[in-house]
């Protein structure tokens, strides 16, 4: 993975001073408060409904066990012993002291992390696909670019107060596992007729109120020109973006405004000044970024017969362990090896939260098992991308030893929920009370794996942290009158197929959800052919049959 | 109103900025001395402006058209932009249009201009800073190498950290 040079840590070290500095001079009263929200922001630092929230990045999702460990001490010295993993591949702790922030990102420079850009009106962490390097289908590793923009991007004097945030995703596969049509820029890898591999631009994709699917204004730029387009299309934004509501202050309310043509005219406009400029990209520094994702040290005797038979043999025996085989690791590019996914969606414990021992716990398997990294991904769970089948019996013992080997993956509990009313400022609703409902509606794990492949997305409030809009099944926490309710909606994809979720109707109360998903899910299996998804039954259907079902009976 | 320049404080604003407010209210244009008015205004009286043979500037904005100005600005000495809120940042990419454009004279921040932003200022193109007198404290001269490494170009060094 990427190490920092000088240039690297000196900046992260000087951010850190410079925020302490802001800091000091917030609480002597010598920064107004509008000021230093929007620098404390910049930092990652939310004031929110319980404490401070301080959101730490993690740059493409990738993290080394040293890092880990870090994360794993932040949260038992500063918190309350967990932090919670976001759909932006970050980690948030909910406990912080205000005081104390300055502290926790000196610890995090010393393993070169830091809260730079995690929140705020300015570029912010760079996301990828959590398989990037090990997956089958790939054209290319994103993982490289994704530096070379996470370098671009951090602490860009003019792009720093821009109308809103800004969120750019990088994914390299057939599939789409980066959500990148639902970003303000995402960035497809191609390949053109002459072979060579460049990048499709999607802009003004995005959820929150006004979910859109990014549109296409470009369909091959060379990588050369990556960052000068990006500097192009960052620009116009920062110009004519609004400002004047925040609420329609995203690049996709411009896109809509100007049409994607205006858009890009605008933009090539813009780019034609700077295109064969300094920004263009050298060959010395995408080779010199491809360097520090080279393949690792894979084991030649990996896919011996011996390590066969090993792990035919546990998977004979043990049919815990199978069904987390088959459940919670996946096809490696390499033989021998198999990418397992550590699960942070345990029976009634919230969604993406991990605490500072299982976080050690998943640094020591890293180091052991996985050449001593993890990723986080947009699912909120961890992976080890890199594990000889051999070494998987080991690894799940470990997992489930630490209460991270629930064999959930891809199904119906496998859920994205956002920390909601809880410990959101700006949430509606409860969302983890709503998980816990689900969980124990769905406890078995077998009725589970009949309905197969299913994703269950849930925001407590129109923000959609948790992409509602581009779940199989979202879910909606609003507020009617003090009261928590629920809108339900069906067939959503941020996949390489990305949709918006229809509204199945009238939103449920709270006691209800988990039965009103059993009804959903009822539907389904009527209706289901031999393997067809859940996806596609709502794609041949419609929704109509689901609304028939859920609101029969009611009054 | 405290001014830096080149990062130093300026006692001496020989400049007098007349914005929108005090020419409707009938402000006279002084005879003599550098004079900076709106881009607007500019464009309205620019004959009579020039007959000066006075330095001149004007005072931009997010909301002006300044493909025009980008395009000509040889009869000007000074160009102010206006930040109308801590939250607004099209100044940094105006800063940046007009030096790309070939101006090289002063290129002045105005309005939300404080501590916080300078260094970044300076990076997008503005070479003076006009700070308000309550937020000013002689410390802000540290504002500038508070981070003395960055990965962008800047106007003294345009080269992005992987062509130095």
């Amino acid at each position: 993975m990427y190490q920092y040079n000088q240039i690297d840590q000196t900046l992260v070290d000087e951010r850190v001073e410079q925020f302490r500095d802001q800091t000091r001079r917030y609480l002597t009263g010598e920064l107004p408060e509008d000021e230093f929200s929007a620098l404390r922001l910049m930092n990652g630092l939310y004031i929110q409904r319980q404490a401070p929230m301080l959101r730490v990045a993690v740059p493409y999702g990738l993290l080394s066990s040293t890092q880990m460990r870090k994360l794993a001490h932040v949260a038992r010295t500063y918190d309350r012993g967990y932090g919670h993993f976001t759909t932006r591949t970050n980690i948030q702790f909910n406990w912080p002291e205000l005081a104390a922030v300055p502290d926790i990102l000196a610890e995090l420079a010393q393993v070169q992390m830091h809260a730079i850009q995690t929140s705020g009106n300015c570029i912010r962490n760079t996301t990828t696909d959590p398989y990037a390097g090990v997956a089958e289908s790939e054209l290319e590793d994103p993982r490289p670019y994704c530096e070379i923009i996470r370098q671009w991007s951090t602490l860009h004097p003019e792009f720093a107060y821009l109308p809103r945030k800004f969120k750019i995703a990088v994914t390299g596969a057939t599939e789409d596992r980066a959500a990148s049509q639902v970003h303000d820029i995402g960035l497809q890898m191609v390949q053109n007729a002459d072979g060579e591999i460049g990048f499709e631009v999607l802009v003004g994709g995005g959820l929150g109120r006004t979910p859109i699917i990014g549109k296409s204004i470009r369909k091959f730029l060379p990588k050369q020109h990556l960052l000068s387009y990006l500097d192009a299309i960052l620009r116009v934004y920062n110009l004519k973006g609004r400002r004047d509501n925040k609420y329609k202050a995203r690049i996709k309310i411009l896109v809509e405004a100007l049409g994607p043509d205006e858009f890009r005219r605008l933009v090539e406009e813009e780019w034609a000044h700077i295109r064969d400029g300094e920004l263009t990209l050298t060959d010395a520094e995408i080779a010199r970024a491809k360097s520090f994702f080279t393949l690792p040290d894979y084991d030649a005797n990996a896919a011996s017969a011996d390590a066969h038979a090993s792990l035919s043999d546990s998977l004979a025996t043990d049919i815990e362990f199978n069904a987390w085989y088959r459940h919670n690791t996946l096809a490696h590019r390499v033989d021998g090896y198999r990418i397992a996914i550590v699960s942070l969606k345990p029976y009634l414990e919230a969604p993406g939260d991990i605490t500072d021992s299982q976080m050690d716990a998943v640094a020591d398997l890293a180091d052991r098992y996985s050449f001593g990294e993890t990723r986080a991904t947009h699912h909120q769970n961890l992976v080890l991308t890199d594990v000889r089948k051999g070494d998987l019996y080991a690894v799940w013992q470990a997992l489930a030893a630490n209460n991270l080997a629930r064999s959930n993956i891809g199904t119906l509990t496998d859920m994205i929920v956002c920390p909601g009313f809880d410990f959101c400022s700006l949430a509606n609703a409860r969302t983890l009370n709503i998980s816990d409902q689900i969980n124990e509606h769905f406890d078995d794990m077998d009725h589970l794996y009949d309905l197969g492949e299913i994703r269950l997305n849930m925001s407590g409030c129109i923000n959609a942290c948790a992409h509602h809009h581009v779940a199989d099944i979202g879910i909606l926490g609003v507020d009617k009158k003090g009261e928590d309710w629920y809108q339900i909606s069906l067939g959503g994809s941020s996949k390489e197929d990305a949709r918006l979720g229809k509204i199945l109707g009238r939103s449920v109360p709270a006691s209800d959800v988990a039965i009103t998903v059993e009804k959903i899910l009822a539907v389904y299996v009527d209706q289901r052919g031999e393997d067809e998804s859940f996806a596609q039954v709502v794609q041949r259907v419609g929704i109509k049959p689901f609304k028939e079902r859920v609101y029969a009976t009611a009054h | 109103m405290p001014l830096l320049i080149d990062q130093r404080i300026v006692t001496e604003d020989p400049w007098q900025l007349l914005d929108q407010a005090a020419l409707d209210e009938g402000s006279p244009i002084p005879e003599n001395g550098p004079v900076a008015v709106p881009l607007i205004w500019y464009r309205q009286h620019r004959e009579a402006l020039q007959q000066r043979n006075s330095p001149l500037g004007v005072i931009v904005n997010g909301d002006d058209d300044l493909a025009a100005l980008y395009a000509d600005h040889s009869q000007l000495d000074l160009i102010a932009i206006e930040f109308p809120t801590f939250r607004d940042g099209r100044g940094f990419s105006i800063a940046r249009q007009l030096v790309r454009s070939g101006f090289n004279r002063q290129i002045r921040a105005l309005g939300h201009v404080s501590r916080d932003r300078l260094a970044l200022m300076q990076s997008s193109g503005f070479n003076a800073f006009a700070i308000n007198d309550e937020r000013f404290q002689t410390d802000h001269l540290q504002a500038f190498s508070e981070i003395s490494v960055n990965y962008q170009g800047t106007t003294a060094d345009p080269r992005p950290v992987f062509r130095r």
